[in-house]
C-alpha cells in the first residue's frame, strides 16, 4: 500500500494498491514566477490508471502544474518524473503516450471536424489507415459523428471541447491532461465529460483533470485542492470530507426538545463521538461528529435510546450530506487558520 | 519528509496507435503541417480568386487602358499682343503641341497663372515678343515655362519637354534664317557670275563707260556678299560634305578680292594689279561653287547636319502591358508569399496552438517544412494558373520552361522566408500584416518594377537586392521577355535569402516554442 503525501498537514492517505505504479510522481517542485506566482513545495503522487482531479480558483498555479508535468515549464528545484522520466527531457516516444486538452480551443475553424482529428492525430505520426479506424471510434465515442464533415468555426462550444477531446485521445495515450476541460460548459455536458473520462480511466487510462468547479470533485478517484501555488490537501472525494471536517456528521433529530441538552451530553461522554452541536435555531436537533457516520450510527442510537440508560426518543438519523462546495471553503479556512499571515509562497 | 512511494516508476506502455519506423513517423509529422495548410487555403476560394484573377483583372484593364507613358501636360501659351511675327497660331500648334496639350491661347499672362495656380491647366508657357527678330539682333530670347507639379517626375518630363521644345524652335527659326539666306544666295549667285566674266574682261582694253559699269557692279557686289555672309546661320553642313564656314570663308576671299578690283580700278592701274583681278576672278569662281552647292542643300541639312536612326535589334520593344507582366507575376509571387507566411506562425502563436506543438511528439523543422511545402505548392499553381493567363494576354515565355520553374519556385522559398521571419517577429497578426504591407511598398519603390535600379544611390542597392521580388523581376524579364538566363546574381541572391531567413526563422521560432 502507497500513499498520497498531502504537504498541507503532512499526512499520508492510503489511495493505491499495490499492483499500480505511479505514473506521475513529484517531490518539493518548486516553480517561482515572482512574489506569490508559481508553485510551492507541489508534492504528490498520481497512480496509474486513475482520475486525479485537481481543483482551485482561476490563478492558484493548476495551469502550471499541469504545464510542469508536461514538459512546457521545468522546475527551479525539486524532483519530479512523469511516465518515469523527468518531462524536461521527453523523447518524441515519451511524448506519443501524452494526449493534452488545453484550456484554449486550438483546433482550427477552417478545416473539419475529421480534418481537425487527423491533424492532431498525425502530429503523433499515426499511419492514415489507423487514424481512419481510430476516427470512427472516438467520433462515436464524443458524440460527433454526424459533425464530422462540418467546419471546426460552425461548432458550439460544447462540441469544440468534445472534438479537442478526440483529437487529443486519437492516438490512445496512456495519460491526458486536460486543463479545465468544463469550463464553460453547461451542467448536462459536464456531466457527459466526466462520463468520458470515467469510461477512459476504466479502460486503464490515467487522467489529470483540472477544474473550478468543486462539485466534480465526485468524480475523480483522488481530489487535489490548490490554493495560491500550494497543494492544500490531496485525498479520495470522501477522505476529503473527512479531512476538512474532521470526520462525519450524523445529523439527529429527538423527539422530546427537553432532553436536547441531557442527549448532548450523554453524547459528549461516549469515547467515539468527537463533538456535539445544536443545530442553530433548532430545539430537537444535533449534529454529532464521528469518525464513520456509516460505522458509528448504530452505536450511537443505542446509547441514547438505551432503556436501561438516557432512553433518549430519536425521531431520525442520518449521515449529513456535505457539498464539495463546503468542503473546499472548509479546506480553505482552514488554511488561512494555519497561514494567517498570509504567507503563500 | 515522508517516503511518497516505494514502488519503482515504471513507463506505460507504448501506444498501440503509432506505429511504424521512426523515420516514417517523422514523415507522417511533415505531412501533418502540409495538408492542413493545404486544407485551410482550398476552403478560402475568395483568396484563390483574387490570387489569380485579380492580377490578371488588373493587367488586363492596364492593357485596355494605357496609352503614352508621357504624361499629359495641359498648357496655356502666352502670345504677346498682335502675335508672333513670322509664326502664325498654326505654326506655334506645331511646334508646342507636340509635347504639350494646348488648352488655350491667350494674352493676357495674369489669366493664365489663375488657371496654373487653380489647377485647371499643367503648365503656361510666355513667348517673347519678336523671337526672329531678337535673334537676328544677335539677342537670345527666352520661352518662359512655368508649372504647378508636385510630382518630381511631371517636373522633370516639363523641364525635359519644355528644352525639347525650344530645341525644335531654334531648329526652325535656323531653318528660316538658312531658306532667306538661300534665296539671296541664289540672286547673288547670278552676279557673282556676271561680275566673274567682266573681270576677264579688264586683261583687254575697255572703253571707259565699260570700266565704270564694271566698277559699279563690282562695287554692288561687295555688299550684298557682306549681307549673305552676316545671315548665313552661324553654322551647318553643305550636301557636298563641305560646311557654311567654308562658304563663309570663300565669300570673305572673294569680297577681299574685289576691294582689290575696285581699288585698281579707282585707281587706274588695271594694268600694273593684272593678278589680283585673275586673282579675284578665281575667288568668286570658287564662291560660285559654293553658292551652288549651299542653294542646292535643304535647309535641314544645313541646321540639323546629323540625322537620328533608330534601330531595335529584337524588331521594337514590347506593349506596356506585356513588359510589366513578369514585374507583376513577381509581385504576385512575393506578396502572396509574404502574407501567407506572415500570418503563419504568429496566427498559431495567438490561438495557443504552439502549446499542444510542445506536447506534441513534432520539432520545429517538420512543421517549418510542412507550412514551407503547403505554401509553396499551392503559390505555385496560383502562379502556373496566372501565368496561364498571361500567355492568353500575349505575354511570352522566350526561355527555358524548367529555368521558369527552377525561378518561381526559388522565389516562393525566399519570399516565404522573408514572410516567415515577420511572423516570427510580429507579436499580433496586424502587425504581422503591417510589415507585409511595408515590405510590398519597398517592393514597389526599390525593386526595379518601376523605378530602374540604376536611378538608386548605391547604399539603396542593398534594400533592393535583399527583397526578393528584386532577383524575381530581373529573372522573370530575362526569361520571359530576352530568352536568355537570368545572371547569376538572381540565382544566388533568392537562394541567399531563403537559406538566411530559413536560419533565422529556426533559431527565433525555436526559441519562441520553447517559450510557449
Amino acid at each position: 500500500m502507497r500513499g498520497v503525501l498531502c504537504p498541507a498537514v503532512r499526512r499520508e492517505v492510503s489511495v493505491t494498491t499495490a499492483t499500480q505504479r505511479n505514473v506521475i510522481e513529484s517531490n518539493d517542485v518548486n516553480l517561482v514566477f515572482g512574489p506569490g506566482a508559481g508553485v510551492f513545495n507541489q508534492s504528490y503522487v498520481l497512480p496509474e490508471g486513475t482520475i486525479m482531479g485537481m481543483i482551485g480558483p482561476s490563478g492558484c498555479g493548476k495551469t502550471t502544474t499541469v504545464r510542469l508535468a508536461l514538459g512546457l515549464f521545468a522546475p527551479q528545484n525539486g524532483l519530479l518524473n512523469v511516465l518515469g522520466r523527468k518531462p524536461a527531457v521527453f523523447r518524441p516516444l515519451d511524448r506519443e503516450q501524452i494526449g493534452y486538452i488545453p484550456q484554449q480551443f486550438v483546433l482550427y475553424p477552417n478545416l473539419t471536424v475529421e480534418e481537425n482529428a487527423e491533424f492532431v492525430a498525425s502530429l503523433y505520426g499515426m499511419r492514415r489507415a489507423r487514424i481512419k479506424q481510430r476516427m470512427e471510434e472516438l467520433l462515436a465515442f464524443v458524440d460527433l459523428t454526424d459533425a464530422r464533415k462540418r467546419l471546426g468555426s460552425q461548432l458550439s462550444g460544447g462540441m469544440q471541447r468534445r472534438l479537442m477531446l478526440a483529437g487529443a485521445l486519437m492516438h490512445d495515450p496512456a495519460l491526458l491532461f486536460a486543463d479545465e476541460p468544463t469550463a464553460g460548459i453547461d451542467p448536462v455536458l459536464r456531466g457527459r465529460f466526466w462520463e468520458f473520462f470515467r469510461k477512459l480511466r476504466d479502460e486503464g487510462r490515467t487522467l489529470f483533470v483540472t477544474t473550478q468547479v468543486v462539485s466534480e470533485a465526485v468524480y475523480c478517484d483522488f481530489v487535489a485542492v490548490m490554493r495560491k501555488g500550494r497543494l492544500l490537501a490531496i485525498d479520495t472525494p470522501h477522505g476529503l470530507k473527512k479531512r476538512a471536517l474532521g470526520g462525519e456528521i450524523i445529523h439527529m433529530t429527538l423527539e422530546d426538545p427537553a432532553r436536547l441538552k441531557e442527549a448532548a451530553a450523554v453524547l459528549e461522554r461516549y469515547e467515539p463521538v468527537k463533538k456535539v452541536l445544536r443545530v442553530p435555531g433548532s430545539d430537537t436537533e444535533l449534529h454529532v461528529l464521528v469518525e464513520d457516520a456509516g460505522e458509528w450510527l448504530p452505536e450511537v442510537l443505542n446509547i441514547l435510546e438505551n432503556p436501561d440508560g438516557p432512553a433518549i426518543v430519536v425521531a431520525s438519523a442520518e449521515e449529513l450530506p456535505v457539498s464539495y462546495d463546503d468542503v473546499f471553503i472548509r479546506i480553505m479556512e482552514q488554511s488561512e487558520q494555519e497561514a494567517p499571515d498570509g504567507r503563500d509562497n | 519528509m515522508a517516503e511518497i512511494t516505494d514502488a519503482t516508476p515504471r513507463r506505460a506502455s507504448t501506444s498501440t496507435m503509432v506505429e511504424g519506423s521512426p523515420l516514417e513517423r517523422w514523415l507522417i509529422r511533415v505531412r501533418a503541417y502540409f495538408r492542413k495548410e493545404i486544407n485551410e487555403l482550398r476552403r478560402q476560394p475568395m483568396l484563390i480568386l483574387s490570387l489569380i484573377g485579380g492580377p490578371l483583372l488588373v493587367l488586363v484593364l492596364f492593357g485596355a487602358s494605357f496609352v503614352n507613358s508621357n504624361p499629359v501636360l495641359r498648357t496655356v501659351i502666352v502670345v504677346p499682343e498682335g502675335g508672333i511675327p513670322g509664326f502664325s497660331e498654326q505654326d506655334i500648334r506645331n511646334l508646342v503641341g507636340l509635347n504639350f496639350t494646348i488648352e488655350e491661347f491667350t494674352s493676357d499672362p495674369e489669366r493664365a497663372d489663375m488657371l496654373l495656380r487653380a489647377g485647371d491647366v499643367d503648365v503656361v508657357q510666355v513667348l517673347p515678343q519678336d523671337v526672329v527678330g531678337a535673334a537676328a539682333r544677335g539677342e537670345r530670347p527666352q520661352i518662359l515655362v512655368r508649372s504647378n507639379a508636385i510630382n518630381p517626375m511631371v517636373e522633370g518630363w516639363v523641364q525635359y519637354l519644355g528644352y525639347v521644345e525650344v530645341n525644335e524652335i531654334n531648329k526652325a527659326l535656323l531653318r528660316q534664317q538658312a531658306a532667306t539666306a538661300q534665296q539671296e544666295a541664289t540672286t547673288i549667285r547670278v552676279k557673282v557670275v556676271d561680275t566673274r566674266g567682266q573681270l576677264g574682261e579688264l586683261e583687254g582694253t575697255l572703253t571707259g563707260a565699260r570700266r565704270a559699269e564694271i566698277q559699279q557692279n563690282v562695287a554692288e557686289l561687295r555688299p550684298l556678299l557682306a549681307g549673305l555672309e552676316a545671315r548665313l546661320p552661324s553654322d551647318g553642313a553643305l550636301a557636298d560634305g563641305t560646311g557654311l564656314g567654308e562658304l563663309r570663308a570663300g565669300i570673305g576671299r572673294a569680297n577681299n578680292g574685289l576691294a582689290a578690283v575696285e581699288a585698281a580700278l579707282s585707281e587706274d592701274a588695271v594694268q600694273a594689279r593684272v593678278d589680283q583681278i585673275a586673282n579675284a576672278a578665281a575667288e568668286l569662281e570658287r564662291v560660285e561653287g559654293l553658292l551652288e552647292t549651299f542653294t542646292n542643300t535643304e535647309p535641314d541639312l544645313i541646321v540639323s547636319p546629323i540625322e537620328q536612326r533608330y534601330e531595335n535589334i529584337r524588331g521594337g520593344a514590347y506593349q506596356a502591358v506585356i513588359y510589366y507582366a513578369p514585374g507583376v507575376l513577381a509581385l504576385l509571387i512575393q506578396h502572396t508569399a509574404i502574407t501567407l507566411g506572415a500570418l503563419a506562425l504568429v496566427r498559431e502563436r495567438m490561438m495557443g496552438a504552439f502549446e499542444v506543438f510542445r506536447v506534441a511528439p513534432v520539432n520545429m523543422i517538420q512543421l517549418l517544412l510542412g507550412k514551407y511545402l503547403g505554401y509553396t505548392i499551392f503559390i505555385a499553381l496560383a502562379a502556373a494558373l496566372l501565368f496561364g493567363g498571361l500567355r492568353l494576354l500575349g505575354v511570352p515565355l522566350l526561355g527555358s520552361l524548367w529555368e521558369f520553374a527552377a525561378l518561381v519556385v526559388l522565389l516562393i522559398l525566399a519570399s516565404l522566408g522573408v514572410g516567415f521571419l515577420i511572423s516570427a517577429v510580429s507579436k499580433t497578426d496586424s502587425q504581422a500584416i503591417q510589415l507585409a504591407m511595408i515590405s510590398l511598398l519597398l517592393s514597389i519603390f526599390f525593386s526595379g518594377f518601376f523605378i530602374a535600379l540604376e536611378s538608386f544611390a548605391r547604399p539603396a542597392l542593398a534594400v533592393s537586392f535583399s527583397l526578393p521580388m528584386t532577383h524575381g523581376v530581373a529573372g522573370f524579364q530575362a526569361l520571359m521577355l530576352r530568352g536568355i538566363s537570368p545572371e547569376w546574381w538572381v540565382w544566388v541572391g533568392l537562394s541567399l535569402i531563403a537559406v538566411i531567413t530559413f536560419g533565422l526563422v529556426v533559431f527565433l521560432t525555436g526559441r519562441q516554442l520553447k517559450q510557449a
